[in-house]
């Protein structure tokens, strides 16, 4: 099982060197090594350090945080349709963003609004599920699906009202747009705090997964476990969705993909995730900036487009 | 006082630069405030130019520094030579390695069509940047000025600028006494969408003469329902068209055979690229859109 994390682990890095090495300028193996190695011309130092690094990791640093969300939020709910945006984080931080580019704010309020939106519909859904103290992962999914649904009339609201010219960055914005980000630092030192952090818990997450009741039976304090959960992953789902916007898809697929291959031991799918979610992620943005340059899709686009048949021939293998 | 204590600094500031320089005259720095009213200040005329829009385009080659511009933004479709230009992109989303790659000294942006976050990435990166997006007709011919100033094209520039100044002067006096008409301008169908008088659009109606029936309007450019488009029943509706060509944007209207402009056969196009950019193609658009409307007139 080491081996296979071992070969994700070589996967993305081979992921990233592709990213590196490709884009809409060609930049030639041999300046390449020079700019690794310190030299290289100022056009293709800042083309690789500036420009392709940063984004790089910031694609990378959003899928895994967004894959590894997705694998908790469907243990947490015992739903296989349960992602990242399930319970409606995305929703309260497109709202945030949303407003703070109506109001011609900078990009780095725009973050923290999104930020703050994300974290308003954690608080929302924790708070309105916990209302009258009886508690089930039913009613945290219904409340947030709810939730979702009125954060989703407001975003159609804004969009309406919002002047013309602001449209076309907050479609992307809700797209999802690895382009946009600024630093992928957050992304990347979270992803890896988060996956340090949570597997301790891995084993007792394979007990969650069977069901409360057997959870409880084994020693497992379900309620504060599940409570780690939801905050954990709105944490991770906050910061991916600041960085880069509500990617869609990579939440919700990576994890079973990763189940279909390895099987459901939580040891190995999330650190799995991690590695399959940024993986994906940045080859997905590679694509995107020079599949059609110098035209940029948004990469959500080709998320979908690799993933889903990935997904559906491992779906078919499997039977 | 002021402008002798200004002469007076210019010529100490001269007088330092010669000293400090003796081939002042190349070295002197070429500075203009852009819309945003950032200074930008070159120390020698722009050579390498990409511009962010389809209007910042067409101001460059207006400014006189068309051999200037490198690369250009989807729709760059005037003057004919932009055509020939390579694209980095659409105005939303830039090809940045493209863009570093042409190691551009200006970046002439679009305040509000840009990126945000693209443009703090090209100012991060140490590329001047100089946003421009202008709002009136004076707009237009100080931004040709200032373009211009930044190329070291001002013989041209300045030309072009003075051009249009003198343009709008005759325009605006000839069509000053024109009786006033009532219209509805349409910036898009579905949703249907207007402008107010703020919007250059607007102020080329009311040049001619044109009363905008939602001239009052908050909004830049409002979403309006066609209820109130048929209660104030406008004696004209206009709306932009590719070359002014007659297509189906206004056929909506015709179930309205009680609309004056209707009635009257006032539902007019006039080409769209014109009268949407800030460009000096403005007069071109003053006057189709003059000559429409006192044909409109004599309909009534």
């Amino acid at each position: 099982m080491t081996r296979a994390l071992l070969s994700l682990g070589l996967l993305a890095l081979a992921s990233v060197a592709l990213a590196l090495a490709l884009g809409s300028v060609t930049v030639s193996p041999a300046d390449l090594w020079q700019v690794i190695q310190g030299e290289g011309s100022t056009l293709h130092r800042t083309l690789l350090l500036d420009l392709r690094l940063p984004r790089t990791l910031a694609a990378f640093g959003t899928g895994g945080l967004l894959a590894v969300a997705g694998a908790l939020m469907q243990v947490l709910l015992r739903n296989p349709l349960a992602d990242p945006y399930v319970l409606g984080l995305s929703g309260g931080a497109a709202v945030g963003a949303l407003l703070a580019m109506l109001m011609g704010m900078g990009t780095l309020i725009i973050s923290g609004s999104a930020f703050a939106g994300a974290m308003l519909a954690t608080v929302l859904v924790f708070g309105l599920a916990h209302g009258t103290g009886s508690w089930t992962p039913s009613r945290l999914l219904l409340t947030g699906v709810v939730v979702a649904a009125g954060w989703g009339a407001v975003i159609t609201l804004m969009l309406a009202i919002t002047p013309s010219y602001k449209l076309p960055g907050m479609l992307y914005w809700l797209m999802g747009d690895v382009s946009y980000a600024r630093s992928p630092w957050p992304a990347v030192v979270v992803l890896a705090v988060a996956v340090v952090l949570i597997m301790p818990l891995a084993r007792n997450l394979n007990v969650l997964a069977r069901g409360p009741m057997q959870a409880a039976a084994l020693g497992v304090s379900v309620r504060p476990l599940e409570w780690t959960i939801y905050v954990l992953a709105s944490l991770l789902t906050a910061t991916a969705v600041t960085t880069a916007g509500s990617i869609g898809f990579v939440g919700l697929i990576v994890p079973h993909m990763l189940r279909l291959i390895l099987g459901n031991d939580q040891r190995i799918i999330l650190p799995a995730s991690a590695l399959a979610g940024g993986t994906l992620l940045v080859l997905a943005d590679t694509l995107a900036r020079t599949m059609i340059a110098p035209e940029q899709l948004p990469v959500g686009v080709i998320t979908a487009l690799l993933g889903v048949p990935t997904f559906l021939y491992l779906l078919h293998r499997s039977r | 006082m002021v402008s002798h204590w200004l002469n007076f600094r210019f010529a100490l500031g001269f007088l330092v630069a010669t000293l400090a320089y003796p081939t002042s005259a190349s070295e002197m720095q070429r500075c203009a405030m852009d819309d945003t009213g950032k200074e930008l200040c070159l120390s020698a005329p722009a050579q390498r130019v990409i511009t962010l829009s389809p209007g910042a385009t067409e101001l460059m080659f207006a400014a006189g520094a068309g051999d200037r511009v490198m690369a250009v933004v989807n729709y760059s479709d005037y003057p004919p030579a932009a055509l020939e230009l390579p694209l980095i992109g659409s105005h939303t989303r830039v090809d940045m390695e493209a863009l570093m790659a042409l190691g551009p000294d200006l970046v002439v942006t679009w305040v509000t069509g840009n990126p945000p976050a693209q443009v703090e990435l090209l100012d991060e990166l140490g590329v001047p940047t100089f946003a421009i997006e202008p709002r009136t007709f004076a707009g237009v011919s100080s931004v040709i000025e200032r373009l211009a100033t930044l190329a070291g094209t001002e013989r041209e520039g300045f030309a072009e600028a003075e051009r249009f100044r003198i343009g709008i002067a005759s325009l605006t006096e000839r069509y000053v006494s024109v009786e006033p008409i009532p219209i509805f301008y349409q910036v898009w169908e579905k949703p249907l969408m207007t402008v107010n008088n703020e919007h250059l659009i607007g102020k080329v109606l009311q040049l001619c003469g044109g009363v905008n029936v939602f001239g009052d309007m908050q909004r830049l450019i409002p979403r309006i329902s066609a209820e109130v488009v048929l209660q104030a029943d406008p004696d004209a509706i206009l709306t932009g068209s590719v070359d002014g060509v007659s297509d189906d944007q206004l056929d909506e209207w015709k179930k309205y055979a009680g609309l004056t402009a209707v009635e009257k056969n006032n539902l007019l196009f006039v080409p769209a690229s014109p009268i949407s950019r800030p460009t000096p193609r403005l007069l071109d658009a003053i006057q189709t859109v003059c000559e429409k409307l006192e044909n409109a007139r004599e309909r009534l």
